[in-house]
């Protein structure tokens, strides 16, 4: 065999076809574009997903193809008999034999890395009864001289992991259980310890790469606190400007100004959920589906009002509503005469919120005349309710796409829950919000210090619902 | 980092394409800068605008705003000059009212001071109308305007806070040039002629009174320069009725002494008029640099660009994008409806005979020769076994086991041994060995893509 050439850790993910062996792989590489399908034969060519820090590889791991002839693969080694200390030179020259040889396609490209060196990962599927054949593949394996260790997955629920192990046992003396379709870094820190333990020389670097993934995470979290930071300033902060063609605005203008005042803030509403897509490595999402879960909750209706937004009660609590209200003020706190309405709307839909008229977001103004012409203005935010929709509905879209496993290939469902708002808003929280969301409603802007302080507090209450998941 | 550099960077930060790893690789270039934030924002800046070779904005604004300032610090200079000048000269009628410059170099830069104290202060509001109704605001406004370079200001968007405290410390600027000015006014107009300096007001105060204040206005220097303080008797000799007409002979007699007014006034100017706006100017220049690099961090993109820089770079997925293979799906015409009762020979792919029999039974199929193929067999044991096989086989596989191409190797030398083969999937116990529709699915593609002309599936 080559010794290994490459300093770094290499593990090879192995096993029969359909087992979940590019689920596994893009679970633990957080990598949704691995191909990934009930289709046997999916993966045709093996392909490496490193773990690189500023450029330098800390381990390796490749996805590969199935055993598609592992009996004669394994008749062809036991024809070429030899001591077991020698073996490895056998499954070698079988490579150097087959290279091109297409029945062995699969072989070929799935040993390939193993006799370069890397560990093996043998998945099997336990919610199946064990069979037979996986064990000309385990004997292959035996002969490559790899350390190597197994990896249980369940892609149904039955549960036939008694049988495997006892199979297994007599192949490897690693065993773990690992589910792809879960967001654990638990479960992720407890296989790379174990992948750790496969070779002594690797170990420190394995170890190292746990702490790497959660530096990982820890940046992920980060910058998703800092993309909603922006999403929150640069929406409840905007002012729409639209300039008048004549000397009066008629409301044929202001509901222009309106649309595209709405227009905006849901255009980064849908910008900031892209960017979140793309910090947790779930491009494909924005892809597949576009508009994605909130198509039939605009960020204005009523739904989204009742399921995110706060009751009348919960924002004078909150000190949103001190201070002299007058005139259109009632009615941006509230919707005026359609809060009564709202709420019943609210109680169908099942939150028991209050539900806000978006008509009423902001005042329109007439500005005078600038560089000559007349303008209508709109914004910053004046609706007390909005702040907390939109942040309540970004928190949401950020804690689904960050718990949502790499492996998945379906489209996001979101369930809608109205509970979701008790997870991280409570008093407290609130009134520590409403200081910023009043700064920004006055227009007087933040600084960078303010806008980091709120980064902060967005990053904790993440983190909160990321623990409770 | 200056405000060219601050203009530059936000200009770069829009149009910024760079990826998280050049970043990444231009902060482990600078690994020495990565707890200066606004050093390692300047190094990336100049970086880039080395490789530019038209004149950039930041360029252009800096340019414009230090011309702006140079002329109408000159102005100012010019303008304190003349104002001294105006204030002492003598028109041999009346002596010099040391009052009105007093209030030129005291009161004026006392209460200007007090106005730049609030509007540093507040600075952080964007529409700040102290900011906005100063001279030196008012004053570049015009310059711009008349240079005709109002529009270059529009195309940037400088952070308000900032753009406030740079009117500030201009207007500090402009005041300590008026200020230098003025001394230089009155030390070249005592060095050339004689004033005789006098006070006069209309109020109700007596000498002794104005002695007291002067005397409070001295208190910086009075202790360690006792001749810039005129004494009780001076401000008594110097007391001037314009209502009495003519000077008073008293006056005449000690015009001498009247002069010795000007070491006060001199001190009065350096002290407050340009000490204490030096000072001012001095804290605005720090006010300024420090919004500069407020500014700069609040820069949209630039925390971002910062955190690209030096956190580490950390990548798991692959460099290449996996391609899927290529799946045919099509139509396949020999799909066995039912399962005859008997058969030539049953079969079962990696089922075990014991299984295979009680599969047998719950199929409701029988055969002389049930036996296990694939598996644990060998290859020359299956070798064997299709030899022996002819008539009709039936073939049971497990479902949820993907045909592999061992499988249809097998397949196709059964089928060219036995009349037909047909492959039946079959699920778990836990479905009453009915295979899942996907499972079939899968298999029904996969006989399809081998189509071997006897090979039929269930
Ligand atoms: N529910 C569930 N489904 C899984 C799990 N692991 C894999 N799957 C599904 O099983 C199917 C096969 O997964 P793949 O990862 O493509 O399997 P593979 O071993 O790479 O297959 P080949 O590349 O064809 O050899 C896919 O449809 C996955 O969605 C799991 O833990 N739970
Ligand atoms: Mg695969």
């Amino acid at each position: 065999m080559k010794q290994t050439e490459t300093k770094h850790p290499v593990f090879a993910v192995v096993g029969h076809p359909n087992k979940g062996k590019s689920a596994i792989v893009s679970s633990l590489a957080m990598d949704d574009s691995i191909a990934v399908s009930n289709i046997p034969g999916t993966t045709y060519r093996r392909q490496s997903y490193p773990l690189k820090v500023d450029g330098k590889i800390i381990y390796e791991l490749y996805d590969t193809p199935g055993f598609q002839r592992a009996r004669q693969v394994l008749a062809w080694l036991k024809s070429h008999d030899v001591s077991a200390d020698r073996r490895h030179e056998v499954v070698q020259a079988f490579l150097n034999t087959h290279r091109d040889d297409s029945r062995f396609h699969d072989e070929v490209e799935l040993l390939t890395p193993i006799m370069e060196g890397a560990g093996i990962i043998y998945v099997v599927d336990a919610s199946k009864p064990y069979g037979e054949e996986c064990e000309a593949e385990m004997e292959i394996l035996r002969w490559t001289g790899q350390p190597s260790m197994a990896l249980i997955n369940h892609i149904d629920k039955e549960d036939y992991s008694a049988e495997w192990k006892r199979a297994l046992g007599g192949y490897f003396q690693i065993i773990r259980t690992y589910n792809p379709m879960q967001t654990d870094m638990h479960q992720q820190i407890a296989i790379l310890e174990s992948m750790a333990q496969l070779r002594e020389e690797w170990t420190v670097q394995v170890k190292a790469s746990i702490e790497f993934f959660l530096h990982y995470r820890e940046q992920m979290l980060e910058r998703s606190a800092a993309a909603i930071t922006r999403l929150m300033h640069q929406a409840l902060s905007h002012v729409e400007r639209l300039a008048l063609a004549s000397e009066n605005a008629n409301e044929d203008d202001k509901a222009r100004l309106k649309e595209r005042y709405k227009a905006y803030l849901r255009t980064e509403e849908r910008t900031t959920q892209a960017e979140i897509e793309r910090i947790w490595h779930h491009e494909h999402l924005h892809a597949e589906i576009t508009p994605m879960g909130f198509e039939q909750m605009d960020l204005f209706s009523e739904e989204s009002a009742s399921v995110f937004g706060l009751t009348r009660k919960e924002l004078l609590i909150s000190g949103a509503t001190t201070g002299a209200v007058t005139g259109a003020g009632v009615d941006l706190l509230f919707g005026g005469a359609t809060f009564l309405l709202g709420g019943a709307i609210g109680a169908v839909v099942g939150g028991v919120g209050a539900y806000v008229a978006f008509d009423e977001l902001s005042e329109v103004k007439l500005l005078g005349k600038r560089l000559g012409k007349r303008y209508l203005e709109m914004g910053p935010m004046q609706n007390r309710n909005f702040p907390y929709i939109l942040l309540g509905r970004i928190l949401y879209y950020t804690v689904m796409v960050a718990a949502r496993s790499h492996a998945k290939r379906d489209s996001l469902t979101i369930a809608m829950d109205s509970t979701f708002k008790e997870r991280w808003l409570d008093e407290k929280v609130q009134k520590s919000l409403e200081k910023y969301h009043k700064q920004w409603r006055s227009g007087k802007g933040m600084d960078d210090e303010m806008l980091k302080s709120y980064e902060a507090l967005i990053e904790k209450i993440l983190k909160k619902l990321m623990e409770e998941l | 980092m200056h405000l060219k550099d601050y203009i530059d960077l936000y200009t770069l930060l829009k149009g910024d394409l760079s990826t998280r790893q050049e970043r990444r690789t231009f902060g482990l270039a600078h690994e020495a800068l990565t707890s200066r934030p606004l050093s390692l924002l300047k190094a990336w800046v100049d970086e880039k605008m080395r490789t530019r070779q038209t004149e950039q904005a930041g360029e252009k604004v800096a340019h414009l705003l230090y011309h702006t300032t140079l002329w109408l610090t000159l102005l100012a200079f010019v303008t304190g000059i003349f104002s001294g000048i105006g204030l002492l000269s003598y028109n041999g009628h009346a002596p010099v009212n040391l009052i009105y410059f007093l209030a030129l170099v005291v009161l004026l830069p006392l209460v200007t001071m007090t106005l730049a104290l609030l509007s540093m202060l507040r600075a952080k509001r964007a529409r700040n109308t102290l900011v906005h109704l100063s001279p030196a605001y008012l004053m570049e406004r015009m310059a711009l305007f008349f240079t005709k370079k109002e529009d270059l200001l529009t195309q940037v968007e400088i952070n308000p806070m900032l753009l406030n405290w740079i009117v500030i410390q201009r207007s500090q600027l402009l005041a300590l040039a008026f200020s230098v000015g003025l001394l230089l006014a009155l030390l070249g107009v005592v060095a050339t002629r004689d004033v005789a300096f006098a006070w006069s007001t209309t109020l109700q105060i007596d000498a002794a009174a104005f002695h007291r204040f002067l005397e409070f206005v001295a208190l910086p220097w009075r202790s360690w320069l006792p001749t810039a303080v005129p004494s009780l008797e001076l401000v008594e000799q110097s007391q001037y009725y314009r209502l009495g007409g003519t000077l008073s002979k008293e006056m005449i007699e000690h015009a001498a002494a009247l002069g010795a007014w000007w070491k006060f006034l001199a001190m009065a100017t350096l002290f407050y008029a340009v000490l204490l706006r030096a000072l001012f100017y001095l804290l605005a220049t720090w006010g300024l640099k420090r919004a500069l690099k407020k500014a700069t961090l609040a820069l949209e993109g630039a925390e971002e660009l910062l955190r690209d820089m030096t956190e580490p770079f950390i990548t798991t997925s692959s460099m290449e994008k996996t391609q899927r293979g290529d799946v045919v799906k099509k139509g396949y015409g020999r799909i066995q409806e039912a399962l005859k009762l008997h058969y030539d020979v049953i079969q079962g792919w990696a089922i075990p005979s014991q299984q295979l029999s009680l599969l047998c039974e719950v199929m409701e199929v029988s055969a002389p020769v049930c036996v296990e193929v694939g598996g644990n067999n060998t290859l020359e044991e299956d070798q064997h076994i299709v030899a022996q096989s002819s008539g009709e086989v039936l073939l049971f596989v497990k479902a949820w086991e993907p045909p592999t191409m061992d499988l249809m190797d097998y397949l196709e030398a059964l089928s060219r041994q036995a009349e037909s083969v047909t492959v039946v999937p079959v699920g778990t116990e836990h479905t009453e060995y009915k295979p899942k529709e996907s499972d079939q699915a899968v298999w029904t593609d996969m006989i399809a893509k081998a189509d071997l002309s006897k090979v039929w599936i269930t």
